[in-house]
Order: C-alpha cells, then structure tokens, then sequence
C-alpha cells in the first residue's frame, strides 16, 4: 500500500472512530435505554469534561504544574469579563490582551 | 421547505451559538497549520479536515500519523479522545426523538463539545422535533462550516502567522465561557473542579486516557455533591 493510501485510511479509521462514539445514542435513541440514575450522573458529563479539556491548558507549562503563569491570569480576566459583563466578545478580548500583555512585559 | 418552526429552532440556536463559536476560529487555524506543518498536501490536509472534523481527535493523532505506530493504535487513540462523545451522545439522545435515522447520522457525525454544551438543556426539553432539529443543525453546520473554512486559511497561511500570538487561547477562553453558567450550581461546580483537578494530576497518563479518568471522577464527585446535599436538606 503506497504511503499516500495508508494516510487516507488512517483518516476513515479515525472519522469511523470519531463519528461512532458521537452517534451511538443519538441513533440507538429509544431502542436502548441508559439507567435513570447513570442519565441523572450524565447531566454532570459537559461540566466535568469542559473542565478536565480546560484546566491543563492554563495550568500545565510544558509537562510541569505551574499555575503562575500568564494564561492563569488571561482566564481569570476572561472569567471576571463574563461574570461582570453581558458583551459576549469581551471575553475573549480581555483574555488575549491580558495573556499578551504580561508576556510582552515579562519578555515570555 | 423547512417548516417555520425548523427555522425559529435554528435561529435561536445560531444565535445563542454565534458569540461562542469565535473559539473555533484560531483552533481551526491552528489545525490548519498543524496539517501542513506535519507534511500533509493541502489535498490531504483537508481530506483529514472533512473526514474527520474534530479538533481534539486530530491534533492528538496527527503526532502518530507516519510516525511508525501502528494503524490501530492510532485508532485507539482515537477513540480514546472521543470516548466523551458516547456520554455526550447518551445526555442528548432524548432529544432527537422523532427525527428519522439518516437526520440522526448526520446530526451524529456534527456533535462537537460547544453546540453539545450549549444547546442540551433546551433539546431535552422542547417538544416539537422540528424545532429541536433546527436547533441542533443550525449551530452544528455553522461549526462545521468555520472549522473547513478556517482550516483552510490556516493551511495556506501556515507559517505567516507568528505563534507568539498564541490565537488557540482563543478556544480555551471559549471553553471557559461555556463551563461558567454550568458551574453557578453548587454539584455542578464540584463535578468541574474534580474534573479539572484530575485532569492536571493525571496528565501523564499515555494516550491522554486521563482525560478520561477526570471525566468520569468529576461525574461522580457531581453526582456525590447532590446526594449529600439532598440528605442535608432532609435532615
């Protein structure tokens, strides 16, 4: 197989592997049911996962726990901006000008 | 022709999304330039882009992809990383009931962490399953459509773009946004801050199954929450 058909299939595998996980309830719908308790448990999944994507991110540096660093203090100003502020944009402006900012200033 | 109730879902999901979905736009440009930055023909790259279309999934394969590891570990590690979605897909299902199978695939293959966040509490409970549809595609193939176009720019752009802008905290800010209405409840700001402390202890976990683990403690540690707290009102 040339190197250039194994890179497709890899892709299919990993779409195949993508698009199952994703639709399985959604097209199983009523025929399968999850236990009432474990849908209960469920509504806790986009809270717990959102935080387990986000929180390495701004307080892991390259492998080590270090949560002094500048995208602590962009979340926190992107927090303070949602919290305080109904600007859905501003978020996102606080965040990037607080990151860039104090690593311009501190020369990281 | 949509029915108006499959247009009045889709307006207000698109516009409950719109403010949010700038988080996909660096993310894409970042994949876009991960692509070609890994030897991949823009041919190919959006060949991944189109097949694949989630970020998560790609940026943690595209590594392993002609690297020598094997082809099936590739795919574990794919489902690996999207192991999640059978949770998000088992939370959402309810809400497609009276939609036909083929509209079920398709709505399936789109599910992405943001529209699922954003719009699972009304899918569960509005009635009408046009309106639920349209609800759910609109964001989904608004998704869709930034995560190809900006892929794209991203791919020809590669290398004009300095990385000392750091343009992917731009989805990391949007997560955020996403987890803070959740998290004003008590359990459910339990289950976040397991999920997120978890998460950074087992970070070096192969495969990235700590993400995994955090997901599922941070369910449980929510689910905990509310049973003490349901007890306590009792007592």
């Amino acid at each position: 197989m040339s190197a250039d058909a194994s890179l497709w299939l890899s892709f299919v595998l990993i779409g195949l592997a993508t698009t199952l996980p994703r639709a399985s309830f959604i097209v199983l719908g009523g025929r399968v049911r999850l236990p009432s308790v474990v849908q209960r448990a469920l509504r806790y999944a986009p809270a717990a996962a959102l935080a387990a994507i986000v929180t390495p991110d701004v307080l892991v540096v390259s492998g080590d726990f270090a949560p002094l660093n500048p995208k602590l203090a962009g979340v926190i100003a992107a927090v303070a901006a949602a919290l305080l502020w109904r600007n859905p944009w501003l978020p996102f402006i606080a965040g990037m000008a607080v990151l860039l900012g104090l690593r311009a200033l501190t020369g990281g | 022709m949509p029915s108006s109730s499959f247009r009045a879902g889709a307006r207000e999901g698109f516009l409950g999304f719109l403010p949010l979905s700038v988080g996909l736009i660096p993310w894409a440009l970042v994949m876009g330039m991960a692509m070609t930055s890994a030897g991949f023909t823009p041919v190919q790259a959006m060949g991944m882009n189109l097949i694949v279309f989630a970020g998560t999934a790609q940026l943690g394969t595209l590594p392993l992809i002609g690297s020598g590891v094997p082809l099936w570990l590739i795919v574990v590690t794919a489902l690996a990383l999207n192991l999640r979605f059978v949770i998000f897909s088992a939370a959402i299902a309810r809400g497609f009931r009276g939609v036909g199978a083929p509209l079920r695939w398709f709505s399936g293959h789109l599910l992405t962490d943001g529209v699922f966040a954003n719009c699972l509490e009304k899918m569960l409970k509005v009635d009408d399953p046009r309106w639920r549809l349209g609800y759910f595609l609109a964001p989904s193939l608004w998704s869709w459509f930034l995560w190809q176009a900006f892929a794209l720019i991203g791919i020809f752009a590669a290398g004009s773009i300095p990385k000392h802008w750091s343009l992917e905290f731009m989805a990391t800010i949007a997560l955020l946004v996403l987890l803070i209405p959740l998290a004003k409840q008590r359990p459910m700001l339990v289950a976040a801050v397991t999920g997120g402390a978890t998460a950074v202890a087992l970070r070096g976990m192969p495969l990235r199954l700590g993400l995994i683990v955090a997901i599922v403690a941070g369910i449980c540690a929510g689910f905990a929450a509310e049973h003490w707290s349901k007890r306590g009102d009792e007592a």
